[in-house]
């Protein structure tokens, strides 16, 4: 019988009240591997009851004590490394290293929470006033969730959960119903560190479980990642019921090449980024800007490296690209691809109907290059979400940036070459908030802010590093006179 | 078709080998360097799980595991001694290949291991 998922509520396990469950799929194989609930807002209500009734507890437990859990849980999770890169595999369809690459990126957002002492401090200054001082606190803000992607099952939670918590708030994770057995086994980890009984809250669901944390009037914050649309319908929805919120979108990231980069080692790094996770990534690669007699180059190059990666199962060790998320993902892309051909784009590589021997049913698109694309067609203008690069022709290293900077999203862009002077005027003039120089996944370390500009983010304060302190933290200013 | 195309692949490809030594010096009765494989191991199995770096992960080419035979049948000293340095040939092979600084390290550590028993 297929195992159904639990919300983890107020320190035990629980059934939720809802009778709706959602099959999740292992997309490699199409077994069922568990059926997760579609909690409802009696259920989320629960949850939050259960985070606001430890609430009191937790901020007043000493932060030192609060942060030594963040050694315990490294211990255990490094201790279960294997188990919970598996998992990832299972559902999520990535391969190993990829999937060992997101528990990893995982844990060093554990060991940042570990550090929440020494961020949390604050200043004061003496005399502002004849005998008066005046200093800043940072206290705990009360009950914090996040609703997370199917695409980093374990690593997007662990961006926040671990600091919200080290600050002295109670949380509540609402992950994806594509993939939320990674967040079961976190939550058995959670389990073992004895954490005060609503510190920490697991609750499945789709669109109404969202909905009900959005809304709930004891939730002060929400930190999301998705896609741009509903990045954007959750900070609405969240400002207008009052809550802080940083909602972090799609993107549609540029790498441009120039003619002085070395070609090969450069091409190396961008079959990374663009087929990376099977390009379902924020900040994945999506289209190649050649300058000048970088194109040709780059397109014979890239034709002959991405033809060799090898697509198959995530569990085999030789599997280079795994599947996409689901059959639906899936029939998405290739109409995509279609779409982009018919708008004129020249295939180079067609990823389209590929069938891997053993894996009649996975969901796997192959690697696909789309050259000559122009600024209109699909391939371009929409976030496609697969392993799909698209290459464009600048003449310029202007018009490359003139390219980029149209672009309605501003999640990351990088650039290969080998002048600093490009470099330069790169991350000077490009409109994103990661950038890369010679490296085509700029993804920020744990202890950085992951930035995002345009209809990539929606918020002020973004995830990870001081902005998260700053999120899941209230200032305040204390001024006294004793004399 | 090789499947030492990847940080992971060759990793745990090289656990693997480890692994096998140390049944092969277990069988034979050699506990010290039975341990000193199964050390190894351990150590290589730290080692891929943090260096794996999401960010640079790129496909490894030029590798074969076929190159690299052993031969584990024979259990004479000069079987040892051939193991040894087919050992040696496969780390020096690979270290190289791996773009992390500290994993490199520690593969050239091992190979240096092998040279030295």
């Amino acid at each position: 019988m297929t195992k159904k998922l639990k919300n983890y509520v107020g320190g035990r396990w629980v059934t939720p009240s809802t009778t709706a469950y959602t099959p999740v799929y292992n997309p490699a194989t199409c077994e069922v591997l568990a059926e997760t609930p579609e909690s409802t807002y009696d259920d989320v209500n629960d949850a939050v009851k259960a985070a606001v009734a430890g609430f009191e507890e937790w901020r007043t437990t000493p932060i030192l004590n609060r942060s030594q859990y963040m050694y315990r849980l490294k211990t255990l999770l490094e201790g279960r490394f294997e188990e919970l890169s598996k998992m990832i595999v299972l559902e999520n369809g990535k391969t190993m290293d990829e999937a060992r690459g997101e528990v990893r990126r995982g844990i060093e957002s554990v060991d940042f929470a570990a550090g929440v002492p020494l961020l949390m401090r604050t200043d004061g200054l003496e005399d502002i006033s004849s005998g008066i001082d005046e200093l800043t606190l940072r206290q705990p803000a009360g009950v914090f969730a996040a609703i997370t992607p199917f695409n980093f099952p374990m690593m997007v939670p662990l961006w926040f959960l671990p600091t919200a918590i080290v600050c002295g708030n109670t949380f509540i994770v609402k992950p994806s119903p594509q993939t939320p057995i990674s967040m079961e086994l976190m939550f058995e980890i959670l389990d073992e560190l004895d954490l005060p009984p609503g510190v920490v809250n697991l609750v499945h669901g789709g669109t109404d479980a969202s909905m009900a944390v959005m809304q709930h009037p004891d939730v002060t914050g929400v930190s999301f990642v998705g896609s741009s649309p509903v990045a954007r319908i959750v900070y609405e929805t969240c400002t207008k019921h009052g809550k802080r919120v940083q909602a972090q979108g799609g993107a549609k990231n540029y790498i441009a090449v120039m003619p002085d980069a070395n070609i090969e080692a450069s091409v190396k790094n961008i079959l990374g980024a663009a087929y990376g996770c099977s390009g379902q990534r924020c900040l994945a690669a999506a289209v190649a800007v050649g300058v000048g007699d970088a194109y040709d180059l780059l397109k014979d190059e890239l034709a002959k490296q991405a033809s060799k990666l090898r697509v198959g199962y995530g569990l085999d060790e030789a599997t280079q690209m795994g599947t996409v998320v689901s059959h639906a993902a899936k029939e998405r892309i290739e109409s995509i691809i279609t779409a982009g051909i018919e708008g004129g784009a020249v295939p180079i590589l067609d990823g389209r109907g590929l069938e891997v021997e053993g894996f009649s049913d996975g969901s796997f698109v192959g690697p696909t290059i789309l050259a000559d694309v122009t600024p209109d067609n699909i391939a371009v203008k929409d976030e496609i979400f697969g392993p799909v690069l698209a290459l464009m022709k600048a003449d310029s290293f202007d018009e490359a940036i003139e390219i980029i900077n149209k672009s309605r999203y501003g999640n990351a862009a990088s650039i290969f070459t080998s002048s600093g002077r490009y470099a330069r005027d790169f991350k000077y003039r490009v409109n994103a908030g990661n950038i890369g120089i010679n490296i085509g996944v700029a993804a920020p370390s744990a202890s950085f802010p992951f930035g995002g500009q345009k209809e990539s983010f929606f918020g002020d304060l973004h995830g990870q590093g001081m902005d998260s302190i700053e999120f899941y933290t209230e200032r305040k200013i204390i001024i006294e006179r004793w004399t | 078709m090789t499947r030492l195309n990847s940080f992971g692949s060759v990793m745990s490809y090289v656990i693997e080998l480890e692994t096998r030594l140390t049944s092969y010096y277990q069988a034979i009765g050699n506990a010290d360097r039975a341990t000193s494989a199964d050390k190894r191991r351990i150590k290589l199995e730290r080692i891929r799980r943090e260096n794996v770096v999401e960010i640079t992960l790129e496909p490894i080419d030029g590798l074969d595991e076929a190159d690299f035979p052993f031969n584990w049948e024979d259990a004479s000293d000069a079987g040892q001694t051939a193991v040894e340095a087919a050992f040696v040939q496969f780390y020096s092979a690979i270290a190289p290949k791996i773009n992390v600084l500290t994993a490199q390290r520690a593969l050239e550590r091992c190979g240096q291991e092998h040279q030295a028993s």
